[in-house]
């Protein structure tokens, strides 16, 4: 278990990187504290993997400095580290049993041989995965070998931190949701960091203490769950967090004032901002359905999709602009039909170039 | 309808083994003529169209004047060919596993250089060779040994080893490695404690084309022994005099196509139980 501290680390898989464009991941600073869950989010292709193998030691950084509680280990071997990994697809070793599978990482660390069946035994009893445990391990299903990565994962109990890397991609989705939950509860009880990387928002905010956004090789941000859904540091963060994403309304500044003509908002406060493209950005479930007489905006309603609970609404303004509202009113909502819109002000949200202000 | 496919089914792979089968057939029953059945046309069964003589197969245990004793050669053969196969294979097979999961670079010469290089080794025409082999094993007096046949034999081989292992490597994805070296493996550990147990199809594949290069192998042991350590190739030749005696040629040709056959039904046996499907996801 270890506080584990990125100090300007970044990958090149250039041998001489030109550009920053040439990195892989941009050179970062970012601390995951021990004992936490942390999910690490971003579209594909922007250095999820990259980073976790960094601190795993399967790939040694161009740039930048990995330390362990405060110790580098930039050097130092991916089994010195003593770190557990689960890859996106399971890997396991055909020709070993479930059981030599699950005790494979404990018998290359000399464990005692009655603490290895102990702790496999509670690892396989965990996963469920304890009546097949003498099967040879090719013959199981895809989810089934994810178990046994999974359990390999888990099983040692003195690891820095268990770094899973989109583990649940070829798990039903019932058995994601127990696994999620298993995860955490082994957090709780061994205090162990865990980072689980996604492309899935839900699954990080239902998993993660703290989520960390990723673009392109660069952290956006990194923030409680919450944190994100409110705050969005950049436009990025706001479409990637929350469903649907965030809305973008252009704006006319008036002296120090501004104004939005879709939803009809004047006197929106500017801040002390020098010259850049200004947007204001409102999610969709924070925007609420009016009486149309009202001094509100109107909007005319495009299309309405029912989510079971909650509606997702197309609409848009007498200005033209698309938006969309998310609501529960169950109030009969018809394509062409005219509907006022509006927002409290705290929930607007000013971007400078595409950056919170 | 699924009867009459049958029936077809088995007449077309009953005309294909026989096809498969009839020269060994036919060599097994010239190997029992004598020189009379074999000149007078074509004849197939025993003791109703020939006499059967066993004297196609004594002459290749006898001594003297009576024909050639090919024991000794059989086991020079068998000796030259595996101690050379098992060093192919174990330099091979470390050669390979370097080139599928290291980055080797110096000036321009990159991995994909060093296997061609290693594949480039068997393009040459054989006889290019002779004479440089003639002269390095003479410099070293290793003409005419086991020894020296070992060694030019590991030549002619490692590529053949280093080139089906190289591509069954690079089959294996390299998160099978890197999960050892999460679970507490040293690299070398990783190779084998995981990558080679699931290797053993690739090492029978290889192995396979070991044996039957080097047992076939005429060139190189024609030139490079004489009288002390004869091969089984070149002892067949030392039965040719005036009359091809095709009864021993036909005896020999059972001989040393036995070692290998025996090993291709054990191999096949070996994949058909389905222990080599190697399912790493
Ligand atoms: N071994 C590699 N060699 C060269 N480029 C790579 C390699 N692995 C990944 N990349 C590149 O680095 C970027 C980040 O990849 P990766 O970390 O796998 O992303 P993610 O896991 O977020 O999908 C991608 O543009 C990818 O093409
Ligand atoms: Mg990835």
């Amino acid at each position: 278990m270890a506080e584990i501290t990125l100090k300007n680390l970044g990958h090149s898989y250039f041998p001489q990187p030109k550009s920053e464009e040439d990195y892989a991941l941009k050179p970062v600073n970012l601390v995951w504290e021990d004992g936490k869950t942390y999910a690490l989010l971003g579209p594909s292709g922007c250095g999820k993997t990259t980073m976790l193998n960094i601190i795993s030691g399967l790939l040694h950084p161009s740039d930048g400095q990995l330390l362990f509680d405060g110790r580098d280990v930039t050097n130092k071997t991916t089994s010195e580290r003593n770190i557990a990994q689960v890859f996106q697809f399971p890997v396991i070793y055909t020709t070993k049993s479930v059981r030599r599978n699950l005790s494979f990482p404990l018998e290359c660390r000399d464990w005692d041989p009655k603490k290895i069946s102990g702790r496999v035994a509670e690892v396989s009893e965990m996963l469920e995965l304890d009546d097949i445990l003498d099967m040879p391990a090719r013959r199981l299903s895809a989810d089934q070998k994810q178990l046994i990565s999974l359990g390999r994962g888990l099983v040692r109990d003195d690891v820095s931190a268990v770094l899973l890397d989109e583990p649940l991609t070829v798990i039903d989705p019932q058995m994601k949701f127990s696994l999620r939950r298993k995860l955490r509860e082994i957090n709780r009880q061994t205090g162990t960091t865990m980072i689980l990387v996604t492309h899935d928002q839900s699954e990080a905010m239902s998993f993660a203490d703290e989520v960390v956004v990723m673009k392109d090789g660069r952290v956006q941000q990194s923030g409680r769950p919450e944190q994100l859904f409110e705050r969005p540091e950049n436009t990025f963060v706001g479409y990637f967090i929350g469903s649907p994403p965030i809305n973008l309304f252009n704006v006319d500044v008036k002296g120090d004032r501004l104004n939005c003509p879709a939803l009809a908002l004047t006197d929106l406060p500017r801040g002390d901002l020098g010259p850049g493209a200004l947007q204001i950005g409102i999610r969709p479930d924070h925007l609420n359905f009016s009486d149309p007489s009202e001094s509100n905006a109107v909007a005319m309603v495009e299309a309405c999709e029912n989510l079971g609970i909650d509606r997702i609404v197309s609409l848009r303004a007498a200005n033209g602009e698309l938006f969309k509202v998310k609501s529960r009113l169950r109030q009969k909502i018809d394509v062409g039909s005219k509907l006022g819109v509006s927002v409290a002000h705290k929930d607007v949200l000013v971007f400078q170039d595409g950056v919170l202000t | 309808m699924g009867r009459t496919y049958n029936i077809i089914k088995y007449l077309c792979l009953l005309a294909w083994a026989t096809f498969v089968v009839f020269p060994f057939l036919w060599a097994l029953s010239t190997s029992f003529k004598d020189a009379n059945a074999v000149t007078s046309g074509a004849r197939y069964i025993p003791w109703v169209e020939f006499e059967p003589s066993v004297q196609g197969w004594t002459s290749l245990f006898a001594s003297g004047s009576q024909g050639i004793n090919i024991v000794q050669p059989f086991f020079n053969s068998a000796s030259v060919t595996l101690l050379a196969s098992i060093v192919s294979l174990g330099l091979g097979t470390l050669a390979a596993y370097g080139l599928s999961r290291f980055s080797y670079k110096a000036g321009f010469v990159k991995n994909s250089d060093i296997t061609f290089f290693f594949i480039s080794q068997r393009i040459m025409p054989p006889i290019v060779l002779a004479i440089p082999f003639f002269l390095m094993l003479k410099e070293i007096q290793a003409l005419d040994t086991i020894f020296g046949l070992v060694i030019v034999y590991v030549a002619l081989l490692l590529p053949i080893a280093v080139w089906v292992m190289t591509d069954f490597f690079a089959s294996i994805p390299k998160e099978l490695d890197e999960m050892a070296m999460i679970d507490g493996c040293t690299p070398i550990g990783a190779f084998f404690r995981v990558v080679l147990p699931n290797s053993t199809a690739g090492l029978v594949v290889a192995g396979m084309f070991c044996l039957i290069f080097g047992w076939n192998d005429f060139f190189f042991a024609f030139i490079l022994t004489f009288t002390e350590t004869q091969l089984l190739p070149v002892a067949i030749v030392s039965l040719n005099s005036s009359v091809t005696p095709w009864w021993s040629l036909s005896a020999f040709a059972l001989i040393s196509v036995t070692p290998l056959a025996l090993i291709a039904i054990v191999v096949e046996r070996f994949m058909s139980r389905g222990s080599l499907a190697g399912a790493f996801r």
